[in-house]
């Protein structure tokens, strides 16, 4: 194969996976989902139910003086969290099981769990 | 405080205990930003091959990065490379800055896409002179199951009196991540580069090399280096699939992120 021929196929890849990328619709917000709060640098609360198998959103809250930041390995989100301020994470779909979240910045005090329901 | 700068002080052990060279081998993900913490990486590659001036060339960085916007992370890389063969110094070859910037919210869209863009300024000087170098392409990753894939599409283009050719030069890099437990997860990966566009090289003459990688990522609390921050790791091992190619390389990347 050559490079022209690798090329053309690597830039329609490209594009179709750039299309595929921008042309899914946001997913909905579940509308009983409780706002994720930083607060004296714990999560309240600690513990969110959500849906299992579908794509949702969480609004995290900084109630606190110092920025945080949300993070989870379970998840695989890392964002930070202005404070004062609220961001939107984008989750899901999420097998069901309990997966774990924590505040970088206050790694002792700051963890919850989200269980996909 | 003081843990984050004993975690500086043994990445800057490990850079000077090692050889220096300059990195070739890294897939960049599109959602690495960083906002709100300071980023110390270090990224190194030892390549192997059957004829001995085609073996032993080393790449060596030491990067220092941070978010600047909530869709900005940006980097200056230092970066050593010693030559294959015989009769090589190790040199500071390159001064990079690199940039990438997120276009989607991760978990948004179908995938997450970003841009990526590295200028590097050639500092080596006489017969270890070598190009000024501009990158950019999209960075792409998708979460399916319990996988993580992503994927990078790049062009390079050199400046500068020691450019070796003209044009655009075509490279690719994918990874495969099983997110099995976070510590300690596998992979593979593959790397690619087609070389200039304009002379159509065939497959053969083409770079290739692919092979398992070991991840993981532990928060600084879980190793006693304070209450904030984490380490991630990569170890990978890439075996040459063309006769273009070394015939393996031995790749690995540490990173510790800690807020400021």
């Amino acid at each position: 194969m050559t490079t022209k021929t690798t090329t053309r196929l690597s830039l329609s890849t490209l594009i179709a996976v750039l299309a595929m990328a921008i042309a899914t619709k946001s997913p909905a917000q579940a509308a009983d989902l409780p706002v994720l709060q930083f607060r004296d640098h714990h999560f309240v609360p600690d513990h969110i139910d959500v849906p299992a198998g579908q794509k949702f959103t969480l609004q995290v809250q900084n109630l606190d003086a110092t920025d945080d930041e949300f993070e989870s390995n379970d998840l695989d989100r890392e964002e930070l969290v202005p404070a004062g301020k609220s961001i939107t994470v984008y989750l899901g779909p999420l097998d069901p099981g309990t997966y774990h979240f924590f505040g970088d910045f206050h790694q002792d005090t700051a963890q919850g769990v989200l269980v996909a329901k | 405080m003081r843990k984050q700068i004993i975690a500086g002080l043994i990445l800057s052990a490990m850079l000077a205990a090692a050889e220096p060279a300059w990195a070739d081998y890294r897939v960049v993900s599109p959602d690495e930003i960083d906002l709100g913490e300071m980023e110390l990486e270090n990224n190194s590659s030892s390549t192997y091959d059957h004829l001995p001036d085609r073996s032993n060339a080393q790449s060596y960085t030491a990067e220092f990065g941070t978010g600047l916007t909530p869709w900005w992370h940006s980097e200056i890389e230092f970066g050593w490379a010693r030559a294959p063969g015989g009769g090589q110094a190790n040199v500071l070859t390159q001064i990079v800055t690199e940039n990438t910037f997120r276009l989607t919210n991760p978990g948004q869209y179908w995938a997450d896409v970003g841009i990526y863009a590295e200028y590097g300024q050639t500092v080596a000087r006489g017969k270890y002179a070598g190009a000024n170098e501009l990158t950019f392409g999209p960075a792409i990753a998708k979460d399916i199951g319990h996988t993580t894939t992503t994927v990078n599409l790049f062009l390079t283009r050199q400046f500068g009196p020691d450019q070796t050719n003209q044009g655009f030069d075509f490279s690719y890099a994918g990874q495969t991540r099983w997110n099995l437990w976070t510590p300690l997860s596998p992979g593979i990966e593959v790397y690619g580069d087609t070389g200039t566009l304009t002379h159509g090289n065939n497959f053969q003459n083409q770079q290739l090399l692919a092979g398992p990688v070991l991840l993981g990522r532990l928060r600084l609390s879980q190793i006693g280096l304070g209450n904030a921050g984490s380490l991630t790791y990569e170890a990978g091992y890439l075996h040459g699939l063309t006769d273009a190619s070394p015939t393996n390389a031995l790749r690995w990347r540490v990173d510790v992120e800690f807020p400021f």
